[in-house]
């Protein structure tokens, strides 16, 4: 492939990747602010 | 070979989001999610549960008369309290006195449930009468002397502070000694105190919440770790008794007995448990509306006193 293609296609990826990782850790946190103590500790082991 | 080169490259790249993102799950977002997958439950119990003048509602329904004149006295206090209080405006306010939207009280219930924080604010800023909560935190104080407010603080019931770790821990108890050097990072892994080979993972609560309050009492000024300090660990945390096993009961945790006392009624009335709180009907005595002495001597009648125990804490008489 061209290193224009190339290029793209990794631009592409990190910026997917970037982004999916972003809205777990969003997700995460919102839980974690819902989170009862309680139900914090029941989720662990 | 250029196209190979490449293709590693990218293949690296989605694999190296992919195990971040699988890391993140497995050791975070699971956690905080129930085994069905939805989230977990949030941090405010259901307040519908335990309404007052509600055929289907949790308080207990004992009734009285009172000769209460004018003015309603706002009643606000601790989300883990909210059932004995609830219960009092049952027993004595007339039906017409509480409205629920639904979610919320309106702002013109005489029944509020706005937590620790705000009740106690309330009560300085003249939007509640009077909060039933545990003992305010030194910023709680501060505020009511800056704005000038003069709080009383009448005793009305008791609880256990207590101490609880996940179901499958195998620690059952610990001294209260063990517990301050938890938090102030001495022990660090459950195996030094009988335990797994795991992390421990010391929570705190919201700075200004009641159990934080005398959590803080608790470490005797002791610095203490970060909160939520890890995430791969075995976590340790703290509540009012009545909170853990009353209102959010769960079989994923169990209380730790502490000093080899396990907090039940009896060890708790013995003053047997190392950690009893008073909880306390708190106002303002520049609030003048004579309802509210009225209202606090019968919290501690015969009848306030049989639905704080009913209700499953313990009574102050």
């Amino acid at each position: 492939m061209s290193d224009k293609t190339f290029r793209r296609l990794l631009a592409a990826v990190t910026a997917a990747g970037t982004l999916i990782t972003a809205a777990l850790v969003i997700y995460t946190a919102v839980l974690y602010k819902n989170a009862s103590i309680i139900e914090f500790i029941a989720g662990g082991r | 070979m250029k196209l190979a080169k490449q293709i590693m490259i990218l293949a690296a790249l989605v694999g190296l989001f992919a195990a971040a993102d699988i890391y993140i799950y497995f050791i975070c977002t699971k956690r905080l999610m129930t085994d069905d997958g939805t989230e977990r439950r949030t941090s405010s119990i259901e307040v519908s549960d335990y309404l007052p003048f509600d055929e289907n509602s949790n308080i207990v329904n004992i009734k009285d008369t009172l000769p209460l004149t004018g003015e309603l006295p706002v009643i606000d206090g601790a989300e883990g309290l909210y059932p004995v209080y609830s219960a009092f405006v049952n027993a004595v306010y007339p039906e017409g006195s509480v409205e629920f939207d639904g979610s919320d009280f309106t702002p013109e219930s005489k029944l509020q449930m706005r937590n620790t924080l705000k009740a106690y604010k309330g009560v300085v800023d003249g939007n509640a009468d009077i909060a039933v909560c545990a003992a305010p935190s030194a910023e709680q104080l501060s505020y009511a002397e800056e704005m000038g407010a003069e709080l009383e603080f009448v005793p009305i019931g008791r609880d256990a502070f207590v101490f609880m770790v996940n179901s499958a821990n195998p620690v059952d108890s610990l001294t209260a000694n063990e517990i301050r050097e938890i938090y102030s990072g001495k022990y660090k892994n459950w195996s030094k105190l009988g335990g797994e080979k795991l992390p421990i993972n010391p929570l705190q609560r919201l700075a200004g919440s009641g159990s934080q309050s005398v959590f803080l009492k608790f470490m005797n000024g002791l610095e203490t770790v970060p909160n939520y300090s890890g995430w791969r660990g075995s976590p340790i945390g703290f509540s009012f008794r009545y909170y853990v096993t009353g209102m959010r009961e769960n079989d994923g945790v169990k209380i730790l007995s502490l000093n080899g006392v396990y907090p039940d009624k009896e060890s708790i009335s013995k003053g047997e448990y190392p950690i009893c709180v008073d909880f306390y009907a708190v106002y303002d005595r520049r609030n003048t509306n004579p309802n509210i002495p009225t209202l606090i001597d019968w919290f501690l009648s015969e009848n306030g006193q049989r639905i704080i125990e009913e209700t499953g804490y313990v009574p102050i008489k």
